[in-house]
């Protein structure tokens, strides 16, 4: 990876951190009912008003005082208070969400890349054959489908008519445990049909995109040369179509991440699962500010800096970027 | 002269449109999916014609949570509201908000795509510096802190051409957060096309940046423009699913996703209430793949280019 790849790919992903940043702190301001419209009663003297702007530092110039005390306390990690979990800090409020939610998308993620990527890697090798149509046509339903209306049905089958996972939550209300093994056993079961839900969301978007890109791979002369060679069908497909195929993948997880961390909002709301997503929806209906911006400052700063990674990754990958 | 440009003009205009057509109805994924759209923009023009008038709390017209029965095709609601109605009328509600919606992200998407290619230089460096921006932002979590913000700015009661606040605020949030994808394609091609030969000719007869974009770009790029509009019609209609399920909805206007969020609000999963789900599900799920099937099939016949992308 040459210098000039390395430091653009930095600067990339600093002025796009520095542009959320500039959006959280418009956005914030620009909140209906925020710091001192909030707390602002009728019976308030115009002194109080004054007084509780100064302490928010409202009274200063939005530009350039106000933002350079926002960017200093961002970056210190201060990002106030809650408004509905009064005094808890954004920060602990979102830090006890962020287990549950990392771990169902993460695993959902691991998942759906590895069965994804599998299925169009061989819908794309052969095209037209059952599994390419069978499974091309599954995959547009799937891509098609908001993560709520994968887990609803899901829910009324496996839950309320089968009985064999329970409903919503991560662990049973109200159990004392009697080894850590039943509350393991107790999650896993929670965790199914959220996982699946994650999984069948993710499957169809990344089995359509590779099913493209190994398909372009067919066309191009290594895969010729390697037929030429006398080498078995598997062997190309595994050897030389699939890794090349891999490249752009990278670089399209990455940037399916922000609607990925998005599309499990809607998922986690449906079982009723105690991460980030709740609580977004939590905050919207309390009107919880604060909690909402931080929200999307760690979610954006996350996703920027994994692109970051990706094409770093890339950058290690390809020889072309490489040299 | 222009008459007889006109005259010369025409039958090659008319010849292209019917070998276009000769092509399209050649992918039979792209006829299942203008068979889809045409029964569901049927539904969506004349709701009440097919099931009468919405039903609400007060006209309910069966009792809560019944399965479906003969009076009730699709069940009810906990309200005792007929589920069939309330469908059909989500027809219209959501697809006219994927409609404006569509219409506000490819303006957007394409003026960007536009500049940012024809212009170049720090305009191109800026435009695209934002859409990357925009790319990589969640847009849902985006879509939700921008949401209460628009809110506040129109009013919670204010009414445009008789669509309500609510909607609006949909239909611009997912306008605001969705146009970066078409302005890179855009883009990319507009690169290309202003290297063509009547762009420079153009030019040395002194017409303006403006008019260049407007009358020698932009009519060539209309094809790609169809194709990705119909594409950003599946995504827009997914999004508004995705809004109204959180509950930016409008209570009052059934979409789809609204109907999704009062079946979860009312537990109907874990009641088994299953023909609450089915039927707007069925239908989100219909309207995407169609769009989707019809942007493709419009891709590949319009834009045979571009067929390597996929």
């Amino acid at each position: 990876m040459n210098g000039r790849y390395l430091v653009n790919k930095l600067a990339r992903a600093f002025l796009t951190i520095v542009a959320i940043m500039l959006l959280n702190f418009l956005l914030f301001r620009a909140m209906p009912g925020s710091s001192v419209r909030l707390t602002h009663s009728p019976y308030q003297t115009q002194e109080q008003i004054d007084q509780q702007a100064h302490k928010l530092g409202l009274d200063q110039p939005l530009l350039p005082d106000q933002l350079v005390t926002y960017i200093r306390q961002t970056l210190s990690g201060e990002l106030g208070d809650s408004f509905k979990f009064k005094g808890q800090p954004v920060t602990q409020v979102i830090g006890d969400r962020l287990g549950p939610t990392l771990l169902l998308i993460g695993l959902g993620e691991v998942i759906a890349i590895v069965l994804g990527l599998a299925l169009g890697a061989y819908s794309g090798w052969r095209r037209g054959s059952a599994v390419d149509r069978i499974g091309g046509g599954i995959g547009l339903i799937l891509y098609s489908m908001p993560y709520f209306v994968i887990g609803m049905p899901l829910i009324v089958i496996f839950a309320a008519a089968l009985g064999w996972f329970p409903t919503s939550g991560m662990l049973t209300a109200g159990v004392v445990y009697d080894s850590w093994t039943d509350q393991l056993f107790d999650f896993l079961r929670h965790l199914v049909l959220p996982l699946a839900t994650v999984s069948l969301g993710l499957i169809g978007g990344y089995s359509i995109l590779m099913r493209a890109a190994i398909a372009e791979t067919r066309a191009e002369d290594y895969v010729t040369t390697a037929r030429a060679k006398g080498l078995t069908d598997g062997r190309i497909l595994r050897t030389h179509a699939f890794p090349n195929a891999m490249l752009p993948m990278v670089t399209i997880i990455a940037i399916n991440l922000g609607y990925v961390v998005g599309g499990a909002i809607t998922a986690e709301i449906v079982f009723n699962w105690p991460g980030i997503g709740t609580l977004t929806v939590d905050a919207l209906s309390a009107r919880d500010y604060p909690v909402l911006q931080g929200i999307f400052l760690m979610l954006a700063v996350a996703v920027v800096l994994a692109n970051l990674v990706a094409d770093l990754v890339y950058g290690l990958l390809d020889p072309r970027v490489r040299s | 002269m222009s008459a007889l440009t006109a005259a010369v003009r025409r039958p090659s205009r008319t010849r292209g449109f019917r070998e276009f057509l000769g092509r399209f109805g050649g992918r039979s994924d792209g006829i299942v999916g203008v068979a889809i759209l045409a029964v569901f923009a049927i539904l969506a023009l004349a709701p009440a014609l097919f099931v009468g008038p919405l039903e609400n709390a007060v006209t309910a017209s069966g009792s809560p949570l019944d399965p479906p029965s003969a009076a009730h095709l699709l069940g009810t609601d906990e309200l005792g509201r007929d589920l069939l109605n309330m469908t059909v009328h989500g027809a219209r509600i959501s697809m006219t908000i994927g409609l404006l919606a569509t219409l506000i992200t490819v303006v957007v998407g394409v003026g960007i795509g536009i500049m940012s290619g024809f212009l170049g230089g720090r305009w191109d460096a800026f435009l695209m510096w934002l859409t990357d921006v925009f790319l990589v932002l969640p847009n849902l979590v985006l879509a939700i802190a921008l949401a209460p913000i628009l809110l506040s700015l129109v009013g919670d009661e204010a009414e445009i051409f008789g669509i309500k606040a609510k909607l609006i605020v949909i239909v611009i949030v997912i306008g605001l957060t969705s146009w970066a994808t078409t302005a890179r394609i855009i883009r990319s091609q507009v690169l290309s096309l202003k290297e063509r030969a009547f762009v420079d000719r153009a030019r040395v007869i002194g017409t303006g940046s403006g008019r260049i974009m407007r009358r020698h770009i932009l009519p060539n790029i209309i094809n790609l423009i169809v194709a990705q509009a119909v594409l950003t019609f599946a995504y827009a209609v997914f999004t508004e699913t995705s809004l109204s399920f959180i509950g930016l909805g409008d209570p009052f206007s059934p979409s789809w996703g609204q109907i999704l969020n009062a079946a979860q609000e009312a537990g109907a999963p874990g009641l088994l209430a299953w023909w609450y789900i089915a039927p707007p599900a069925v239908c989100v799920v219909l309207v995407v793949v169609a769009f989707t099937l019809v942007g493709n099939a419009l891709d590949d016949v319009l834009n045979p280019k571009s067929g390597a992308r996929r």
